[in-house]
């Protein structure tokens, strides 16, 4: 990753184990970590995390180029690269994308594939962004990225038809909507993007938000944490700048811009005190030595030093620093997305999904449990047995319904009716899930158990999402674990 | 599997005899023979003989057995590379892999070699014949119609399907009754990284290098019985790996891959698990060249039932006994059951299972068995082995509430009968 010492050349294959620090040297420094987040809390500058979604084309990589380069995260030399590389390629209507989507596919399909992770610095706040891909196929990335993040921006089409068909049924706009709210984002702006298209209209912008408002507050999200912004990521208007006096929007709209709405986020509540949690995301080699993998702190503190179990197996690793975004830290608290370099491990033994964990505090391992659900808008129902794939962090596996245990009252949760013989949409129920294994010929895929908490013991930890055929089917929170 | 002499009674009892050539027709037998059958098939049996100087001598004999069976088991064929990544990827020939059936039970026909009533436990062997003896009522209609559907000469179509995400491919074979997974290719490929993407770019180039030599060492490509070779996976993987397979195929001269091009179907799927099949399988581009083989149909047969299931809650039934209710009222008009359910090693269960199939069939319904080997099986049998499409709307409730005010009439009766005997 960009920022890992990349000048520093020592060779890859002596990759001496980093020392264990000694248990109270390790106890010394998360005490000083606490301290020192309990002191940000009330500081300046607080630090939260915000994944951008919306349908495909939308125009989030776009503003977030933009927004990267009006706040002085990307550099006219950059900025005069992607210019012409995309000029080149007869893209250049994706330059400002360019500099989050990174790949050589994404940039010839002018698509945004994985999430892309970046920080933007605002007067009040320090924003780690995840941009999300909008196209349908690649959900399974999108949700790897909403569950990392504690607020989110959804970027809308205000073009006469594209903004309807991102909010029709099937359109990502209202899944991934009611994918970040399911997985715990409760504060939401609304980027009305591209109202250059449809020539600076009022009527229309105000439309677009009077479509939003019921949906939003249905899919629970509250109106006083809801908020709404008119821009154009393309040309820049009122994204860090008010509208110039020249822009039709300046004779409409004197209301905050987009980093306005950015710096005043609520920062979530951080759970340091929990026993540590990092679900991986990702796994890659590190700049200069040893294995690095990054993601999100759902719990507790990191500290470098430490040797930390792997979970599922039975490895362990040692943390030998932890950077975000180039910057190298001192440690990081629950609610940072960072990267963490390990050495003293075989790289076999980490994956996507497994869970860094302190020794005697490890998360544990299921294969089937019991949850909560609230059954999107579907139209073939769910019956005992349905194959699904079970979303958990950045990990998506086979599972099924394996029993209906209890159709629920949405508004008071009491059982409305036991061993229900299907459920259909916007039912809330009790169900158990089970992991699948294939026993047909062949080398049995093994249903490996994967870490997960209930929800009433760590909330991140507790969250999952059921997926059929390409569509989000429910979302829920974990109660019992089983097997 | 050739059909060697089938002699059956009237009453059902008698005996049929096979000579099994492959995995699938050891799964037709491991769903032919039932617990209390009586099987003959070769036998190995270690042998101990005393010599009148007191000295033992063990060997090893070839020998035929007939076994009364107390015990069937099935292993599927296993195939190597079950989680191979980059470093074992390209390692070694497959070694021919082959499934299982293993019948236990005690000898019932006295040999020269082995007492009555010995315990012994046999693999089937391909290319041997096997001879399967049923009690009365042992041979019904559902046994016999496997007899036939498993000897008809000639074998089906093969189709060849890999299901891909980036950085993973399964490979699979599909025949008749059965899919056989034959490799589970896992490839680390980084996850896009800000704005330096070549960790990612690399991981994919490795992944499809892999790909390609896993596909060249389990794919038949150029066998004249694979119909298709299907490419599935969301976003746009199976170009990439269409696109690399034909590029070395060409850069390697390989005639026979280049001339198998027609047989690639590409088709999008959801998600990159084996899961995916049924719904690659359902694609309008295969259904169309497939409808016939016995997984398309058992795709699209569970997909019509989950669509009525959507549609008209009250005309999709799934369970046994709300199954058996909706057959008692003669509102099936397609049946979907498992092989799963004509295993039980209950006599009467099993009996239960045929008699509603048969009731179905008389009264002109549609009848699919679905063979747990196949994706599409495997969901049904997750959904209880067993679910019907009704010709008419049947609310399950109120069906079971008559169900039980017609017992308990019953019951009123017959304790009103009971009083009327024992007072006069
Ligand atoms: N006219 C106009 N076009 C815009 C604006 N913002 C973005 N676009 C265009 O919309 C297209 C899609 O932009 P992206 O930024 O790639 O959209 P995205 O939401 O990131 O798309 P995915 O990540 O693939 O879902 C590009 O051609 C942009 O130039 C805008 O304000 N006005
Ligand atoms: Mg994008």
């Amino acid at each position: 990753m960009a920022g890992l010492n990349l000048n520093d050349d020592a060779p890859m294959d002596v990759i001496p184990e980093e020392p264990v620090k000694p248990p109270a040297a390790i106890e010394k420094l998360i005490e000083e970590a606490k301290a020192t987040l309990i002191a940000q809390e009330n500081g300046e500058k607080r630090s939260l995390s915000m994944v951008v979604v919306g349908h495909v084309d939308a125009g989030k990589s776009t503003m977030m180029g933009r927004l990267l380069y009006e706040l002085g995260r990307m550099d006219e030399k950059k900025r005069v690269a992607n210019e012409r590389g995309s000029a080149k390629v007869g893209k250049s209507s994706f330059s400002w994308a360019w500099e989050l989507d990174g790949t050589q596919e994404e940039r010839e399909r002018g698509i945004t594939m994985d999430i892309a992770l970046q920080t933007l610095n605002t007067p009040h706040r320090v924003i780690t962004i995840l941009d999300a891909p909008g196209h349908r196929d690649f959900i399974p990335n999108m949700i790897s990225g909403a569950s990392q993040a504690d607020s989110a921006l959804l970027v809308v089409d205000a073009a006469v038809g594209e903004f309807e068909a991102g909010f029709e049924r099937g359109g990502q706009t209202r899944e991934h909507l009611l994918l970040v709210r399911s997985l715990g984002v409760t504060q939401v702006i609304v980027a009305v993007n591209k109202l250059d298209q449809v020539e600076w209209s009022k009527s229309r912008y105000d439309e677009i938000c009077n479509l939003l408002k019921p949906f939003l507050a249905q899919s629970g999200f509250h109106p006083t944490k809801t908020q709404f912004v008119p821009v154009a990521a393309m040309e820049g208007i009122n994204l860090s700048q008010p509208p110039p006096a020249a822009s039709p929007l300046h004779s409409w709209y004197k209301g905050p811009t987009l980093v306005d709405l950015l710096d005043a986020l609520e920062p979530p509540t951080r759970d340091i005190n929990a026993p540590l949690r990092f679900p991986i995301s990702n796994v890659f080699k590190g700049a200069t030595s040893g294995i690095a993998v990054s993601g999100r702190v759902c719990g507790g503190i990191i500290v470098p030093g430490e040797r930390l179990r792997i979970v599922p197996g039975d490895e362990s690793a040692v943390v030998k620093a932890i950077d975000s975004d180039g910057d190298s830290l001192p440690w990081a608290g629950a609610g940072s997305n960072v990267n963490v370099t390990l050495t003293g491990v075989d790289p076999i033994s980490l994956n996507v999904g497994s869970v860094l964990c302190r020794e005697g505090q490890t998360v544990p391992l299921v294969s089937s449990f019991t949850a909560k659900i609230i059954v999107f808008d579907i139209q073939i129902p769910i019956t005992a047995g349905t194959s699904v794939e079970l979303f958990h962090h950045s990990r998506d596996v086979p599972a099924s319904i394996s029993r209906l245990i209890s159709v629920l009252d949405r508004s008071n949760g009491s059982v409305i009716k036991n061993k229900p013989r299907v459920l259909t949409k916007n039912m809330s129920a009790e169900v158990e899930v089970s992991l699948r294994s294939s026993t047909y010929s062949g080398p049995a895929s093994r249903a490996l158990p994967i870490p997960l908490e209930p929800f009433s013991v760590n909330k991140e930890m507790g969250r999952i999402l059921i997926r059929r055929g390409g569509e989000t089917i429910g979302a829920g929170v974990v109660l019992e674990l089983l097997t | 599997m050739k059909l060697i002499n089938k002699h059956i009674e009237k009453d059902g009892s008698g005996h049929v005899t096979v000579c099994p050539e492959d995995d699938e027709d050891m799964w037709h037998l491991y769903n032919l023979i039932q617990e209390g059958d009586r099987v003959r098939a070769p036998a190995i049996r270690r042998i101990q003989n005393v010599s009148t100087t007191g000295t033992v001598d063990s060997r090893r004999i070839r020998l035929h057995l007939t076994l009364a069976v107390a015990r069937v088991t099935w292993s599927p064929s296993a195939a190597p590379g079950a989680d191979s990544g980059a470093a074992n990827g390209a390692a070694g020939a497959a070694p021919a892999a082959s499934a299982t059936v293993e019948v236990s039970g005690r000898v019932a026909e006295e040999n020269q070699h082995v007492k009555l009533g010995a315990f012994h436990t046999l693999d089937i062997e391909a290319n041997k014949n096997v001879r399967i003896e049923k009690d009365a009522g042992g041979w019904d209609s559902v046994a016999l119609a496997r007899v036939e559907e498993s000897c008809v000469p000639g074998r089906g179509a093969e189709v060849a399907a890999i299901v891909c995400g980036e950085g993973t491919a399964i490979f699979c074979l599909l025949s008749e009754h059965m899919t056989v997974v034959l490799q589970r290719l896992e490839v680390p490929v980084p996850r896009k990284i800000s704005n330096q993407s070549s960790a990612h770019e690399k991981g994919l180039a490795r992944f499809y290098q892999n790909l390609y030599t896993s596909f060249l060492r389990h794919v038949p490509y150029s066998s004249p019985s694979l119909r298709a070779i299907v490419i599935a996976s969301p976003g746009w993987v199976r170009d990439a790996v269409f696109d690399f397979i034909m590029a070395e195929a060409s850069r390697t001269s390989n005639k026979a891959l280049l001339t198998a091009r027609n047989k690639f179907i590409k088709v999008h799927v959801n998600s990159p698990h084996v899961h995916s099949l049924v719904e690659a399988l359902k694609s309008p581009e295969i259904a169309s060249q497939m409808k016939e083989t016995k997984f398309a149909r058992e795709g699209l047969m569970l997909d019509k039932f989950f669509k009525m299931l959507a549609s008209d809650e009250m005309r999709a039934w799934y369970g046994p006994d709300h199954v058996a209710l909706a057959a008692d009222r003669g509102a099936i008009g397609t049946l979907l059951i498992s092989d799963e359910l004509f295993r039980s090693s209950d006599a009467a269960t099993r009996k239960k299972f045929v008699g509603i199939v048969e009731d179905v069939k008389q009264k002109g319904g549609e009848v699919l068995i679905f063979s747990s080997m196949h994706e599409s099986g495997q969901q049904l049998n997750q959904l209880t082995g067993i679910a019907a499409i009704l010709t008419f709307p049947l609310d399950v409730e109120v069906v079971e509430a008559e169900e039980r005010e017609a017992r308990e009439e019953e019951e009123r009766r017959k304790a009103e009968e009971g009083e009327a005997v024992e007072a006069s």
